[in-house]
C-alpha cells in the first residue's frame, strides 16, 4: 500500500485529480484564464484610447502616456544612464508618438511600435550629442564614453545591477537592455538599432561578460 | 572560471535581469511638457495612406535620388552654355514649382528658413530662365525634378512610420540638398548671360 501522507492522508487520489502540494491546479487555470481574460481587456481598452487619440483626443493619448510612461522611461533612462537625458528622449518619444499616430499600424502592438520610436530617439539624441563634440562612435571611444558621458552612473538607478548595467558602454548596453531586460529577440533588436544580427550578439555576449566580470568584482570588494 | 562556472554566473544574470522591473516611473510627471507641444491638428488628420513595406519605398528613393544625380550631370555636361545662348525664349512651364518640395523635413520638423529662401529663389529664377532651354533638356530637367519630389515624399512617408530613423532623415537630407543642386545647376545653364548671383546650395543649412 502506498505510504499515506504526513497527515495521514492518501496522495493518490489529489494526484489523480491534478491537484498540487500547495495550489490545486484547477486554480491555477483558473488564475491563468483570469489574467488572460485581463490581457484581452487591456488590449481592447489600449485599441479604444489610440482609436480615440488618432481621432485627435488629447485626453486618450494621456491616458496612454500614463499606461506607457513607466515603461518607456525605464527603457530610455536604462538605454542613457543619464536621468535627465531619460526623460527628455520619453518626452520626445510620446510627442513623436502624437505626431504619428495616424499611421500607427494597429495591428501591431503600441507598446512595442512605442519602444521603436523611443529607441530611435535615444540614438538620435546620442548622434546630435557626438556631432556637437565632433566625436566619431569608434568602439573604443564607446567604451570610453560612459565615463565621459555624465560620468558616474545616474543615482536613481539603483542597486549593484543597475549600476554595473548603466557602466557598460553604450552599444553593449544598449543590446543588453532591449535584448536582455525587455525580451526582444536578436532580430528585434537589430532591426532597432541599425545593426546586423553577429554584431548584436556580440555586444551581447560582450555585455554578459563585463556584467559578470563587474558584479563579481563587486562582491569581491564587498 | 571553469565552463561550469560560467553558466552558472549566466542563468544567475538572467535570472537577475528578469526580475528588474521593466516600468520606472520618471521622477516627475512628464505630461506638461509633452501636453504642450502636442499640435490639435497632428493627431487628428485624415488617416494616412496605408503604406507599402518602407523598405521598398527607401530603395526606390535611393535609386530615384542616385539617377536624378546621373541625369543631372549629364545634362549639365551636354548642354553647355552655347547650345542655351541659341535656344529660342519660351514662355516657362507653370509644372516646375506646381509640385514643389513641401518645406517639411519629415512629419515633425521643420526646415531652416535658409533653405525655404533658397528653394523659393531658385524655383522662381528657374521658372523665368527654363524657356531658354531646348525642349528636351526641360523635359529630362522637369522629370528630374519630380522623381526628386516623389523620392522625398517616400522617405517623409516612411520616416513617419519609423519616426527618427537616422538612415531615413540622411537621406531625406541629401534629398532636399539634390534638389537644390538640381535647380542651381539648372539656372547655372540656362543664365542668359552667364551665371548671376543666386544662392550657394552646398552651403545651406538644412
Amino acid at each position: 500500500m502506498a505510504q499515506a501522507g504526513s497527515a495521514g492522508v492518501c496522495t493518490m487520489p489529489a494526484a489523480f485529480l491534478g491537484l498540487g502540494r500547495h495550489e490545486p491546479r484547477w486554480t491555477l487555470a483558473l488564475d491563468s484564464a483570469e489574467s488572460e481574460l485581463e490581457r484581452a481587456r487591456h488590449a481592447a481598452d489600449e485599441h479604444r484610447l489610440v482609436e480615440a487619440a488618432r481621432r485627435g483626443s488629447q485626453a486618450a493619448f494621456e491616458k496612454l502616456y500614463r499606461l506607457h510612461c513607466g515603461r518607456v522611461h525605464g527603457l530610455c533612462l536604462r538605454m542613457t544612464a543619464q536621468r535627465e537625458t531619460a526623460e527628455d528622449c520619453t518626452q520626445e518619444a510620446f510627442v513623436q508618438a502624437w505626431r504619428n499616430l495616424a499611421r500607427f499600424e494597429t495591428r501591431s502592438s503600441f507598446g512595442t511600435w512605442l519602444h521603436r520610436i523611443a529607441v530611435n530617439t535615444v540614438l538620435a539624441h546620442k548622434r546630435r550629442r557626438a556631432e556637437s563634440l565632433g566625436a566619431e562612435g569608434s568602439a573604443e571611444d564607446e567604451a570610453a564614453e560612459t565615463l565621459e558621458d555624465g560620468g558616474v552612473p545616474d543615482l536613481a538607478m539603483q542597486g549593484d545591477l543597475e549600476a554595473a548595467i548603466a557602466s557598460l558602454p553604450p552599444g553593449a548596453r544598449h543590446v543588453l537592455v532591449l535584448a536582455g531586460i525587455y525580451g526582444y529577440s536578436h532580430e528585434e533588436v537589430s532591426a532597432m538599432l541599425g545593426i546586423a544580427v553577429g554584431t548584436c550578439k556580440a555586444q551581447l555576449h560582450r555585455a554578459r561578460h563585463l556584467l559578470g566580470t563587474r558584479l563579481q568584482l563587486g562582491e569581491e570588494n564587498t | 572560471m571553469t565552463r561550469h562556472d560560467w553558466f552558472d554566473q549566466g542563468e544567475r544574470l538572467d535570472q537577475a535581469l528578469a526580475t528588474l522591473p521593466r516600468d520606472v516611473p520618471p521622477a516627475r510627471d512628464l505630461w506638461s511638457g509633452i501636453e504642450a507641444q502636442l499640435e490639435p491638428a497632428a493627431a487628428g488628420t485624415a488617416l494616412a495612406t496605408r503604406r507599402n513595406p518602407w523598405a521598398w519605398q527607401l530603395a526606390a528613393a535611393v535609386v530615384l535620388v542616385a539617377a536624378s544625380s546621373l541625369i543631372t550631370a549629364s545634362l549639365v555636361r551636354r548642354d553647355a552654355a552655347p547650345r542655351v545662348a541659341q535656344a529660342p525664349a519660351v514662355p516657362a512651364p507653370a509644372s516646375v514649382d506646381a509640385q514643389a518640395l513641401p518645406a517639411a523635413f519629415g512629419p515633425s520638423h521643420r526646415l531652416s528658413p535658409e533653405y525655404e529662401n533658397a528653394h523659393r529663389q531658385l524655383t522662381a529664377m528657374l521658372q523665368e530662365r527654363i524657356g531658354r532651354m531646348p525642349a528636351s533638356a526641360r523635359g529630362k530637367l522637369e522629370d528630374n525634378l519630380a522623381q526628386l519630389r516623389r523620392a522625398a515624399d517616400a522617405i517623409n512617408q516612411a520616416l513617419a512610420e519609423e519616426p527618427g530613423d537616422p538612415l531615413l532623415e540622411e537621406l531625406l537630407l541629401s534629398t532636399y540638398q539634390e534638389e537644390l543642386a538640381v535647380l542651381a545647376a539648372a539656372n547655372q545653364l540656362t543664365a542668359a548671360g552667364g551665371p548671376g548671383p543666386q544662392p550657394d546650395s552646398s552651403r545651406i543649412q538644412l
